[in-house]
């Protein structure tokens, strides 16, 4: 197997430029834009919160999806033929803030001492949190996160995670809300861990983000499909959940992303009993800022110019956290593009 | 000649993720010549020019516009293009399109400058499900076994080498 390289647009580093660049956040995003701007001369050092660089593309999506060690060589490579230097385990944070995957960080640095250290800044720090869905019953023991459930099965496997830590999913039945590419991740690695999994989905298996193509594969591996269907309450006993009580929707004039919209019908009610639930309805950016120093919008997405520049001179946003959950090719389209920005501001052309 | 070189897709492996999409418009001022295409049922399928050993493109071009070079991919001589479309006609794939700006026939030549530069083509260097393999063929045949070996059993199928080599080298799917 061969490495991502995501130096692609040169064979060696040219001759150096002095300039000096951080990126915050080693998925795909700052991965790609790293391999640009050590292609232009620079020197780029990567923080990121996680043991090993790689992000959602290493901890989070299944092996068969992209290879751990396709990754790993990618970053290897970056480290080795082109100097960049690697601070794992470091959260860059302006301000307080509690995300998912915390637990792996061991210091913590300020987004400002980065700013002064550094001639630009680039943050990719994704989106590791997770939309919480607000109905009764939803802080119940036995309601994992669908992050912290596909880190903490893939960091096992990788060796960063404590078995202890991940469920024993043998013949339990866990329910999944949700019917995007994390929920279907999220089936698929509990699936082969032995669980007996249902998917509930609001709409039907034709409005499924993830498809019915993949969703069919689950199926015939045994997975339940319940569609028109959504979450009402969260049934539990002595703390922890026994049952999700779900309404029946049915399907209405088209929403604002063209899709029908579920409404759901009074008097539906019916119950499905479960060991563990997991809401996959959605991630949400984790700036390493929490409401001040840079702008965010109301979904806590970095706010960036045609520049990819914040609304600090000097500090550049891209990937997840400026667009929302996206393909990780979008990711990398953003890091390229956001890093010719850099490259042109740190020459003063921009 | 040098040894024929092949870019290989498997379907069986895309992810659909866009990235070969992203880097080969990247390279080529926003224009890609490589896709994805979706399916109703969500399948992803990345098209791009097979560069096929025998390729009908290059036998039909009425004005041999169309050649191979030393690595193998069919290229294009601009100069030559009278834009007749024969090509789009014949080819399987509906691969080549007809440039307004450069006034002939376009399409993925194996990224012919990075390869003068030592340099393989981006969206194989770059997808990071590894479902674009660059190379002699014995060598994109090992990688192509090898990546799909981690595929799910959906996405395997059992494949003599030479039904193998057949899809690599004419472009022909095996699924």
């Amino acid at each position: 197997m061969r490495g991502m390289k995501f130096s692609f647009l040169c064979r060696s580093k040219p001759e150096r430029t002095g300039k000096r660049v951080a990126i915050i956040g080693a998925g795909p995003a700052g991965l790609t834009a790293a391999g640009y701007l050590v292609c232009k001369g620079h020197d780029v050092d990567i923080y990121d919160k996680m043991p090993e660089p790689g992000g959602l593309m290493l901890f989070v999506i299944p092996e068969f999806r992209i290879p751990v060690e396709r990754v790993r060589l990618g970053a290897k490579e970056l480290e080795e033929e082109f100097e960049v230097t690697y601070y794992p385990r470091t959260k860059v944070m302006e301000g307080e803030r509690e995300d998912e995957g915390d637990e792996f960080y061991e210091r913590i640095v300020k987004l400002s001492e980065l700013k002064e250290k550094y001639d630009a800044v680039l943050i990719a720090t994704g989106i590791w949190n997770v939309r919480r869905i607000g109905i009764p019953g939803d802080d119940l023991e036995g309601i994992l996160s669908p992050l912290e459930l596909l880190f903490w099965i893939k960091g096992h496997e990788l060796g960063y995670v404590p078995k202890e830590k991940v469920p024993d999913l043998e013949g339990k039945r866990v329910g999944i809300i949700g019917a995007g590419l994390t929920a279907v991740d999220v089936a698929f690695e509990c699936n082969r861990l032995g669980a007996e999994v249902e998917m509930f989905y609001r709409r039907t298996i034709r409005e499924a983000p993830a498809g019915a193509y993949e969703i069919n594969i689950l199926r015939n591996r045994g997975v339940k499909w319940f569609e028109l269907v959504t979450p009402k309450r969260v049934i539990g006993e002595n703390g922890r959940v026994k049952a999700i009580e779900l309404l029946r929707t049915r399907l209405g004039e088209p929403d604002e992303t063209g899709r029908r919209r579920p409404i759901p019908i009074p008097g539906s009610e019916f119950q499905v009993e479960l060991d563990y639930l997991v809401f996959a309805i959605g991630m949400a950016p984790t700036p390493p800022v929490n409401g001040s120093y840079i702008a965010t919008d109301r979904r806590a997405r970095i706010v960036v110019d045609s520049r990819h520049m914040t609304s600090v001179e000097g500090i550049f946003a891209a990937g997840d956290v400026v667009n929302g959950p996206t393909k990780v090719g979008r990711a990398i389209k953003d890091g390229l593009y956001a890093a010719v920005s850099i490259d042109r501001w740190l020459r003063g052309e921009l | 000649m040098m040894e024929r070189k092949y870019l290989y897709l498997d379907y069986l492996t895309c992810i659909g993720c866009e990235t070969c999409e992203t880097v080969c418009a990247f390279i080529h001022d926003g224009s890609p010549n490589i896709r994805i295409y979706v399916t109703e049922n969500k399948q992803y399928v990345p098209i791009n020019c097979k560069h096929c050993d025998d390729a009908p493109c290059l036998r039909v071009c009425p004005t041999h516009a169309i050649y191979r070079d030393e690595d193998g991919a069919v290229r294009i001589h601009e100069d030559k293009c009278i834009g007749c479309l024969a090509c789009l006609q014949v080819c399987p794939y509906g691969v080549p399109f007809y440039s307004l700006k450069v006034k002939a026939i376009t399409k993925c030549d194996m990224c012919a400058e990075r390869r003068e530069e030592g340099l393989e083509p981006a969206c194989a260097l770059m997808c990071p499900a590894e479902a674009i393999q660059y190379g002699p063929l014995e060598m994109v045949l090992e990688l192509v076994k090898e990546r799909r070996a981690k595929n799910i059993p959906e996405h395997q199928r059992e494949l003599s080498d030479e039904e193998l080599k057949k899809s690599i080298v004419s472009g022909y799917s095996v699924l």
